[in-house]
């Protein structure tokens, strides 16, 4: 990975130096194992604070949102396809854009790292496919396919799909996967049993919006849980409420969802919402062949009126 | 919309979602007749629903 | 204060001793997660933390309480009366609290409880509480507390500080509150080990390697600080989320809201954030800190800064180091600190 890193630091440079950017948005290191914070760097002698691990799991389209600079950005595939849905939804424009592609072997999960680690984390090293994990008491080796992120270890989109440079050469896309199978498996549910289990999956919601923070689809000025003139949804901690949040959240990515795992990463107790936009994921890709950001040519599924859309709704 | 809420586990035949023309009053009718059968047979509706706010 | 000996064989029996007097709460884990819960007839706290993901400030402080009820029903001859809301401030004690934790409790009682106004809701709950600390012998890498007025023995906001020593606990009593507890346990046998208790504070002192820059920051100009150019820097990845608002123990911000159903209403209160944009919005719709670097220059300036002015009693952080572990993108108190105390001691030096 260190040489992702060099070729991001010369890319970087290169942009700047060249005035073809006025500012590169990517990583630098963390202060915390398994943590990386994004940032911007706007001099060519800044650029050695860039780096590139397995640690990147923030979509850094999210930073992209109505800026007017010329920008230089750091992009995996899921990245990459949030900044087509950026473009197609106006949000910045192809132009003011230098797109830095970054082959993604996916993502690690500090949380599984973290549940397996024996004892406090003290660094986290990876060489070769392998993780390294060092706590006071034993170094332990995982296989990082083993400890990706959820939605990395499903991914089909590693590569950018839209770039002006490229750090590396395309890796081999994942074909063996089935993205949807835990969609599959609340699907065979009953709907008492589908309401239990989200009414206790969300029950250690704090309401801290940081999944809703962490996704580039979720630009809107006002959201709808902050609106008091109606005022759509309590602001307390009752579960209709919660629930009424998490639903609608969901709902508003519909056909814009990449899966890339930044809500899941975001948040502080661990609450895997993506059981809900994989859901609408999967509904798009079924009910119209759909997957969001690989094109900046096509309209949205919910845009755009095709004469075969599915009408089964129709009484 | 249907079915992200049937997911969440509302019952299927508690939302119902169709298209009628204002030319056909029979069919809107018949519809409103088919939706409402199914709704009372399920009995009032206790997801998503907040009868007064759950507060310590 | 006297300090008694607790042989474990005796602990079960004299947490079951208090549940006549107490209603108690504890760490328990849940899902791979420590959180303080009620703890049921016969259950035990779970005292292998290090610490729990959230704070224990929603003992005293839950994210939503309500204030007041009120009545909409036109034949209710005392409609629409904001009616004080029926609340259980029968005695509590919380088990297994950690030093920086209780310290942070007296910190938000410094904005609850003032010559002026006295939070009634907060006071209750917190004087209704007895606070068992448990002293810290392995912190997290993330602990900062030595140098935040704080520390892994600190003593202040506790009632009792328990000390593990494998097959007995060490329980110094701080107050009177602290000593009748222990009492009505049946906890009685008086133990001389204040020299044990003070080694083995030296050493999970020393243990504590991570520290928090804030000598110059009372000294240092408020302006040169708001002003100092780090910000869009430090606040660049910020997504503004409340994650570190409402991990914090120390974060005391809340937002009033009713809410009414049919003829019953309700007014309650529930934890802000000053990360979230609506935070600060006017009834006219202005916002004067509409942007994100504001809201993140805010939140460390009332930390370290105008905490420290307003009250001279040291910054509004006890070294959890919650907000450190739990930000999605890693910005970290320790290195905003170091930079406004660097700017603070140059600033000095300039003079």
């Amino acid at each position: 990975m260190s040489t992702y890193t060099d070729k991001i630091r010369e890319t970087a440079q290169r942009l700047l130096k060249e005035c073809k950017v006025e500012m590169v948005i990517g990583f630098r290191k963390g202060s915390q194992p398994m943590m990386n914070e994004p940032c911007v760097v706007r001099s060519p002698e800044e650029v050695d604070q860039l780096i590139w691990d397995s640690n990147c799991g923030i979509n850094l389209a999210n930073y992209l949102t109505n800026r007017k600079e010329k920008i230089g950005i750091v992009a995996k595939g899921c990245d990459s396809r949030n900044i087509v849905t950026h473009i197609v939804e106006n949000k910045i424009a192809r132009e003011q854009l230098v797109i830095i592609g970054v082959p993604c072997l996916g993502m690690i999960d500090k949380r599984k790292i973290a549940a397996a680690a024996d004892g406090e984390i003290l660094s986290v090293t990876e060489a070769d496919g392998q993780v390294m994990v060092k706590t006071a008491q034993a170094t332990q080796t995982f296989a990082k396919s083993d400890v990706l992120q959820g939605n990395c270890s499903v991914c089909t989109h590693r590569n950018p799909v839209i770039h002006d440079e490229m750090i590396a050469e395309p890796v081999p896309e994942q074909t063996d996967v089935d993205p949807y199978a835990d969609v599959a498996e609340i699907d065979a549910m009953t709907p008492e049993q589908r309401h239990a289990f989200f009414e206790e999956l969300l029950a250690p919601c704090i309401r801290c919006y940081a999944c809703r923070n962490a996704c580039p689809l979720c630009y809107c000025p006002t959201c709808f849980v902050d609106e008091s003139k109606p005022q759509w949804v309590g602001k307390g901690q009752d579960p209709a409420d919660v629930r009424t949040f998490h639903f609608l959240r969901a709902y508003h990515c519909a056909g814009r969802c990449t899966d890339c795992g930044a809500c899941q990463r975001a948040c502080p107790v661990g609450i895997n919402m993506r059981l809900l936009t994989k859901k609408l994921n999967k509904d798009c890709l079924e009910l119209y062949g759909w997957e969001a950001g690989l094109s900046t040519e096509t309209r949205p599924a919910l845009d755009d009126y095709q004469p075969n859309d599915p009408e089964n709704f129709i009484h | 919309m249907k079915n992200l809420l049937e997911h969440m586990g509302m019952e299927p035949d508690r939302l119902h979602f169709s298209w009628i023309s204002s030319a056909e009053s029979t069919k809107f009718v018949a519809v409103v007749n088919q939706i409402t059968a199914k709704v009372k047979a399920l009995g009032p509706n206790q997801r998503f629903v907040k009868k007064a706010a759950k507060v310590a | 204060m006297k300090v008694i000996k607790i042989e474990k064989s005796q602990w079960s029996q004299g947490l079951d001793n208090l549940r006549d007097a107490f209603r108690l709460f504890g760490p328990v884990i849940e899902k791979g997660f420590y959180d303080y819960r009620e703890l049921a007839a016969g259950q035990a706290p779970d005292l292998s933390f290090q610490n729990t993901r959230l704070s224990p400030k929603s003992l005293v402080f839950p994210q939503s309480e309500t204030m007041l009820n009120y009545s909409l029903d036109p034949a209710d001859p005392e409609r629409n009366i904001m009616k004080e809301a029926p609340k259980d401030y029968a005695p509590r004690a919380v088990i297994g609290l950690r030093p920086c934790d209780a310290k942070a409790m007296v910190l938000v009682k410094m904005n609850f409880d003032t010559e002026e106004y006295q939070d009634p809701y907060w006071l209750n709950l917190y004087n209704a509480t007895t606070f068992v600390g448990l002293a810290c012998d392995a912190p997290c890498g993330t602990c900062f507390c030595t140098s935040a007025g704080c520390g892994p023995y600190h003593e202040e906001g506790l009632d009792v500080l328990l000390t593990d020593r494998d097959d007995h606990y060490l329980a110094k009593a701080l107050t009177d509150k602290g000593a009748q507890l222990l009492e009505k346990a049946g906890w009685t046998q008086a133990a001389d080990a204040d020299t044990i208790i003070e080694k083995a504070k030296q050493a999970a002192e020393a243990k504590v390697t991570s520290k928090i820059e804030t000598d110059g920051l009372r000294a240092a100009d408020t302006m040169a600080l708001y002003n100092a150019g780090f910000w869009d820097d430090v606040a660049f990845a910020c997504i503004n989320c409340g994650t570190c608002t409402f991990s914090c123990p120390t974060c005391w911000c809340f937002d009033i809201q009713d809410e009414a159903y049919r003829t019953k209403g309700v007014r309650m209160r529930n934890w802000d954030s000053c990360m979230f944009p609506i935070f600060t919005v006017h009834t006219t719709g202005h916002n004067p800190r509409d942007t994100k670097t504001q809201r993140v220059r805010q939140r460390f300036m009332h930390k370290l800064k105008y905490f420290v002015d307003k009250y001279d009693q040291g910054i509004m952080c006890v070294g959890c180091g919650r907000c450190v572990r739990q930000c999605p993108v890693n910005i970290d108190i320790r290195k905003v600190s170091a930079l406004m105390n660097a700017l603070s001691v140059q600033a000095r030096c300039a003079v």
